[in-house]
């Protein structure tokens, strides 16, 4: 067992990277085998994510340097800065692994059924598997050029699934768009690399943080960074592509692909925090973001009360409550120089923040579940369209209920629990911030309650009435994410003490980043 | 306790809330319990009555998504115009808001590094 734990970090961007070279194959003798080696695979990847998430909570930072003789070995001798490829996982990445585990693998039963009848599902599932591999290889990097690669292979494997369903003519105006975005979101990260390697011939976060003198191509490379991060986060005025894209493919990837915005906004926090810390702005930085955070649950939420279409509905609703990541951990950043402001309420900010993307990693996809069950048996996304569905899609009508109730913040549900964190704190930074969450909440609230009584209330409509609850694995996969729900609903400060705080602390410790791999802080 | 949520101010504590809610349930279910029990399934008493007009069918009687709100959005007509206004669908005019946001950005962080 410590073997396997010595080398989780890298056997969970190696697992599914390997499966997904194996399905082609195994797809061609049985439909089932296939189907069965990538649940096993991503279930036993979830395994080591938890495995490691206890080893990191009892021995701290996970370092793994690929092709060293040990795998703490970061400096080879005779060099005096990491050259090699590192894994560092701390309690943020480790955070964001067990967030993509169990979304992988809940998107992954969800296609089971929800794919059946198309064509091409040894390739959908190759896609998958290395959308997989490239999330996980984003949250536990700490290379950036690696960094810049996971993000290229995430964003290649998610356009590819997008336009997946070849006979829809949006499905590939929607992956075009994401490959364009995405291929100009790689790009400025490349050259903001280039402009940090030119300077101090170093790729690693923790060496390169180390050194980092904040100069004036480091400000460029900044802006870059974040402003590329952003986008492909789906932060307002950036967001246009993101219903566009996030709404055409199938349900099972765009729950996915709400946890690849977590992941590019993971990788924001990295550069801010860790890269930059000490050396940077902080609060116009932090400022940047918190309006930024605004605009985007504003606008989220008021473009979303206006759509008709229920995906393109709840991705800008993915585009608010990101909002509420953003000004939470925008709040902590811009306090992040006094350590008395972070201690009485950046922390605390920083963890609503932090926390919020749990909630919303569980109770997004499994709206967006719930949307591709409705797609799924009616044959539409127009929400004029439908109505009545709770009379024979029961399971569904709950289980929407459960994710609503959790994205407006009704109490007791777990979206409460992130979002009182969030108002108290930024209250204190400044009341506007919380005024404007409460609004955004109220009109979530009231948008999920239009699309509840558009889609499932009212009396059983003749045109459905052969529709039929959706099978068994789409049920699973959403009880899943909704059981995810129950339980932080139930033990928020068990959840806060062991995952949340850690995550907070790891990013407020540049320090800490930078010793697990230099052994020495700037 | 692994469910009180220090929240720096006050705690939160769902299970609290959950009993709360509970105690409630059963207060209503006990005051319905004692209403109208001349109630009889499957009869006249559970048809929809419209002032003794024909009620209409279904799919003419659900309020569709496009009804809902009606209001809100005449009130808010000229911010949806601004708001929507960017969301062409074009991609050009993505990236050119992409260049255009990095390039404030920029500015915004090397003015700031003037001052500081």
């Amino acid at each position: 067992m410590d073997t396997l734990i010595t080398h989780s970090s890298i056997l969970i961007i190696a697992i599914p990277l390997v499966t997904a070279f194996l399905i082609p194959l195994v797809g061609m003798t049985s439909k089932k085998a296939r189907n069965a080696l990538v649940i096993v695979s991503l279930a036993f990847v979830a395994f080591l994510v938890f495995a490691l998430a206890k080893d990191i909570a009892i021995n701290g930072i996970h370092i793994y340097t690929l092709g060293a003789t040990s795998p703490d070995l970061t400096t080879p001798t005779g060099f005096m800065v990491p050259v090699r490829i590192i894994l560092e996982v701390d309690g943020m990445s480790i955070l964001m692994g067990i967030i993509w585990s169990i979304v992988s693998l809940a998107a992954a039963i969800f296609s089971l059924s929800h794919i059946a009848s198309e064509t091409g599902q040894n390739r959908f599932y190759t896609l998958l598997l290395l959308m997989v591999t490239g999330g996980f290889g984003m949250m536990f990097t700490s290379d950036l050029f690696n960094l810049f690669v996971f993000l290229e292979i995430a964003s290649i494997s998610g356009a590819a699934l997008i336009a997946f369903r070849t006979k829809f003519a949006d499905t590939q105006e929607g992956g075009f768009k994401y490959i364009v975005v995405s291929a100009i979101a790689s790009l400025m990260v490349l050259f903001a690399i280039g402009l940090l390697y030119a300077q101090y011939n170093l790729l690693n976060i923790g060496a390169l943080a180390q050194v980092i003198q904040y100069t004036t191509p480091d400000k460029i490379a900044l802006a870059l960074l974040l402003i590329a991060f952003t986008m492909k986060a789906g932060m307002v005025p950036l967001h246009l592509w993101f219903p566009d894209a996030y709404s055409v493919a199938p349900a099972s990837i765009t729950g996915m692909l709400v946890i690849t915005s977590h992941a590019c906004m993971y990788a924001a926090f990295r550069v801010c925090f860790t890269l930059y810390g000490g050396m940077l702005d902080a609060p116009v930085v932090g400022w940047i973001l918190i309006v930024f955070g605004l605009l985007s649950m504003f606008v989220g939420v008021t473009m979303a009360v206006f759509q008709k279409d229920v995906m393109r509905f709840m991705s800008y609703h993915a585009i608010s409550q990101l909002g509420y990541m953003w000004v939470g951990v925008g709040v902590g950043l811009a306090v992040l120089g006094n350590p008395e402001l972070v201690a009485t309420y950046g922390r605390d900010a920083i963890s609503g923040g932090v926390f919020h993307i749990l909630n919303h990693a569980m109770y997004k996809p499994l709206l967006f579940f719930t949307g591709g069950a409705l797609f799924h048996r009616t044959g539409t996304r127009d929400l004029t369209k439908m109505g009545g569905l709770a009379h024979k899609m029961k399971w569904t009508t709950i289980l929407y209920i459960i994710g609503t109730l959790s994205i407006a913040g009704i109490p007791p549900l777990n979206g409460f629990s992130s979002k009182i964190l969030i108002y108290e704190s930024v209250y204190q930074f400044h009341p506007i911030l919380t005024i404007t969450g409460i609004i955004v909440s109220i009109l979530t609230l009231a948008s999920f309650t239009k699309a509840f009584h558009s889609a499932f209330m009212g009396a059983e409509l003749p045109e459905y009435k052969e529709v039929k609850e959706v099978p068994r694995s789409m049920i699973i996969a959403m009880v899943i994410l909704a059981a995810g729900i129950v339980f932080i609903t139930l033990f928020p400060s068990l959840i806060v003490n062991w995952t949340i705080h850690p995550a907070a602390d790891a990013l407020i410790d540049q320090g800490a980043y930078i010793t697990a791999v230099t052994g020495a802080v700037p | 306790m692994t469910s009180i949520l220090e929240s720096g101010y006050a705690f939160w504590n769902p299970i609290i809330w959950i009993i709360a809610f509970v105690v409630v349930m059963v207060v209503v279910y006990f005051f319905r319990r004692r209403g109208q029990k001349t109630y009889k399934k499957d009869t006249a008493q559970t048809q929809i009555f419209l002032c003794g007009e024909e009620v209409p069918e279904a799919g003419q009687r659900h309020i569709r998504v496009g009804n809902i709100y009606w209001g809100f959005f005449e009130t808010l007509k000229e911010y949806y115009n601004q708001v929507l206004r960017p969301h062409t669908g074009i991609i050009n005019d993505y990236v050119l808001w992409f260049v255009a946001v990095t390039a404030v950005s920029a500015i915004i962080l090397l003015i700031a590094g003037l001052a500081k």
